[in-house]
């Protein structure tokens, strides 16, 4: 019996072992596989690392050039890991050997990893609406017309810290997954202002014609590389072709071409005379591109659910099988399994999966973390839907299987089972719709989704309105299928009942 | 066939059966009669394991049971000696008609599929209902139910038959065509305990009659004597 409630129980155990434990690489690794691993966060990444509008399947932004140049220095090529901005030195040691992407310099990261020598000096900028009370940065100490200002800043950035940090003003600070969430909230007049990096916002300013400066550069810092602290030759070596491309002019170079340089002249030209907003592809063109990166993560967001959900149903199932006829020194333990795994965010527990069995020698990747996630998360309300359905039975049909000589397993699969798996049809089908939606919060462990690539495109190019009801079309087409089926188990067990 | 000796149970509200003892013979149909809330039904479920009781022994198709806890292993192999008919039938609603007899046979008998199957069909045929061997138990009538139930309960061979008032679900014509089965059972020489609230029924085809009040066995005898 054992053997058979562990069965469903399989493809996840040979998930784990076939897992390759986490070890950070350090330089001859580097060399030795050829690749320098670099990560950063491609969603509203400008002007660091963001999808080329010409071509959106390809990354540019004057980091992917950096980066580039340093592996040319190591003699490997480099290669590009996706990850949530904030959460971007997690992946330090797993899945990417140094994080290239505006992280600031600050006390709390000298003292986690091992930061490089500076190759940016940023200045945080106040934004506002150009026709807002918001036109000089003294004005935050008072309250404004509306209250405490309300101020968005980007999760875990220099920004955030800073703001935070002000005690004296009358402010509210909101933190935001996505760099240039925050410029759209002020444009929907959400929010009052932002504070963000100058160089950010600059790239970005003829998206958000409806913003303006505020006051000068404050605050200013520098970017760095974060390696482990655990790699010192690695750091050493990127430290050492940083000196290098600064000394021979290639960074001033990089920076003159991404215009990185010359920002102040360009923000007096800005000030001085309204530049209209740069012109967008057309929607003909953009189709072509961007349609294909769509589907390709729909196929995701279907890959995801239709393996994941069965093994949910698997487990919940012998779950409740287990809380209702299995030995009683189990029952607790599987009620305990199904309370902490429906009293938790999903968000939380591929978080946990992802981010924290690495710490104990389970390094998953992401989208095997995903599946497990959503099959654990889903098996304890599939194993509280099957209890239900168990118990919804007829006692008169577990006595009449028992009086026939069956044992207690061999009555429930070959009658009580199949009646219950019956009965909630309806409810579990409607959880797969559930779950296929929630595949979206796996973008929290990098793994690129539908609804994670529509806010990476929207953001490079500015089509918000028109990709979101393309990606809205692509889950329907996939969810429709799913209500119709739902829809018509329901009726089956009407005319069974 | 079956001996009980003393045997005594209490629910929480009060005791439902008191120092009942009683012995059917093999071959012997016996009529377990008395008024409603008597214990007829505990007394039954006792027979095959459904029910534990506090006191007290059944010995039954060559097994033994004693109070407390029964060994499932005991319980598995006494009932495929003990056939059960319930009042309400208990049909598989997820299984056609011959899968319902045919299940025991293949699952517990360990039978091959197609002997299992012959079996069955063959059963069927016997309670009149060869030609249902495909339909799913909800389109049949109460009366055509409670035959499958017989049937099925057949079809592992036991080697006595309890019935817990397999009629009083069935309006009368119903009725008819299950005692009719009973009653070739009964001329065939199959071991019974039939609890029943049909006298005539009993007079005809018991040869035994106990009656049950309140927990009590309070007559028993030849159906002749006490059914006059
Ligand atoms: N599971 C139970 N828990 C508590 N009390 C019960 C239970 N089952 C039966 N009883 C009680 O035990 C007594 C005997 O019930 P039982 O069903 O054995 O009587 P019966 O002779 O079969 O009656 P009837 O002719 O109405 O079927 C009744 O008072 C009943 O309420
Ligand atoms: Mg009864």
């Amino acid at each position: 019996m054992t053997a058979r409630l562990l069965l469903p129980l399989a493809p996840v155990i040979v998930f784990v072992l076939a897992a390759a434990p986490a070890a950070t690489a350090e330089l001859d690794e580097v060399v030795a596989r050829g690749e320098f691993i670099w990560a950063a966060d491609q969603e509203g990444g400008g002007p660091h690392v963001f999808p080329d509008p010409e071509r959106p399947e390809r990354l540019t932004g004057f980091e992917v050039e950096l980066a580039a140049l340093i592996a040319a220095e190591l003699g490997v090529k480099p290669r590009f890991q996706q990850g949530q901005w904030d959460r971007l030195p997690l992946l330090l040691g797993r899945a990417a050997d140094c994080v290239i992407n505006g992280i600031e310099l600050l006390p709390e990261r000298r003292r986690d990893y091992h930061c490089s020598r500076p190759y940016f000096a940023y200045s945080l900028q106040l934004l506002a609406r150009r026709d807002g009370p918001l036109d000089a940065f003294e004005k935050l100490a008072a309250p404004g017309p509306g209250g405490r200002w309300r101020v968005g800043v980007l999760t875990g950035s220099a920004a955030e810290i800073f703001m935070r940090s002000q005690a004296d003003l009358e402010v509210d600070v909101i933190g935001y997954d996505g760099t240039i969430d925050s410029l759209e909230q002020v444009t929907s007049h959400v929010l009052d202002a932002a504070v963000m990096d100058d160089c950010i916002f600059n790239f970005y300013a003829d998206r958000f014609a409806a913003l303006r400066v505020v006051g000068r550069p404050f605050a200013g810092g520098l970017y760095t590389i974060l390696t482990p602290r655990d790699t010192p030759r690695l750091s050493a070596a990127i430290d050492d072709a940083l000196g290098r491309i600064i000394a021979d002019g290639r960074l001033k170079s990089l920076y003159d071409r991404w215009d990185l340089a010359g920002r102040q002249q360009i923000l007096a030209l800005r000030d001085a005379a309204e530049i209209p907003p740069a012109g967008r592809r057309s929607l003909r063109q953009l189709a072509g591109e961007v349609l294909p990166l769509l589907l390709k993560s729909a196929g995701m967001t279907l890959l995801l659910s239709i393996s994941a959900f069965p093994l949910a149903i698997l487990i919940g199932l012998a779950i409740a099988i287990g809380r209702l006829h299995g030995p009683p020194i189990l029952r607790p333990l599987l009620a305990g399994y199904v309370e902490v795994l429906r009293g938790t965010p999903l968000m939380l527990q591929l978080y946990a999966i992802f981010f924290l069995l690495p710490k104990v020698g389970l390094a998953l990747p992401a989208i095997v973390a995903a599946l497990a996630g959503l099959a654990l998360n889903y098996s304890a309300y599939e194993a509280e839907i099957y209890r239900a359905g168990l118990k919804a039975v007829p006692p008169g049909q577990f006595e009449a299987a028992l009086s026939l000589g069956m044992t207690k397993w061999q009555a429930l699969r070959h009658v009580i089972v199949p009646q219950a798996v019956r009965l909630v049809m309806p409810p579990v089908t409607n959880d797969f719709i559930a779950l296929f939606k929630d595949t979206s919060v796996c973008s929290v462990i990098t793994v690129v989704e539908l609804t994670k690539r529509y806010s990476v495109l929207a953001l490079s190019t500015g089509r918000i309105v028109e990709l979101a009801i393309v990606t809205a079309l692509l889950y329907l087409a996939m969810s429709w299928p799913l209500a119709l089926l739902s829809r018509w188990f329901e009726g089956q067990s009407e005319k069974h009942s | 066939m079956i001996a009980i000796e003393e045997l005594s149970k209490s629910w929480a509200a009060g005791p439902v059966l008191r120092d009942v003892s009683l012995v059917v013979k093999e071959g012997d149909v016996t009529a377990l009669v008395g008024p409603s809330g008597g214990g007829k039904s505990t007394l039954l479920r006792c027979l095959n394991g459904l029910e534990l009781f506090d006191a007290g022994t059944i010995s039954i198709a060559g097994h033994r049971l004693a109070e407390g806890g029964h060994p499932p292993a005991l319980l598995e192999r006494l009932r495929r000696d003990v056939g059960l008919v319930f009042q309400q039938f208990n049909l598989f609603p997820n299984m056609s008609v011959l899968e319902n007899v045919a299940l025991a046979p293949r699952s517990v008998a360990r039978l091959p599929a197609e002997e299992a199957r012959s079996r069955a069909l063959a059963l069927l045929e016997r309670v009149g209902l060869g030609s249902f061997a495909a339909a799913r138990p909800v389109t049949l009538s109460g009366g055509q139910q409670q035959r499958v139930a017989i049937a099925r309960a057949l079809a592992m061979q036991p080697r006595v038959m309890l019935f817990d008032e397999p009629t009083s679900a069935l309006d009368p014509a119903m009725s008819a065509e299950v005692l009719d089965v009973i009653g070739d059972l009964a001329r065939g020489g199959q071991t019974m305990l039939i609890v029943t609230h049909d006298h005539g029924f009993a007079r005809r085809a018991a040869n035994r009659v106990v009656e049950l009040v309140a927990g009590r066995v309070v007559r028993q005898g030849s159906a002749a004597d006490l059914l006059e």
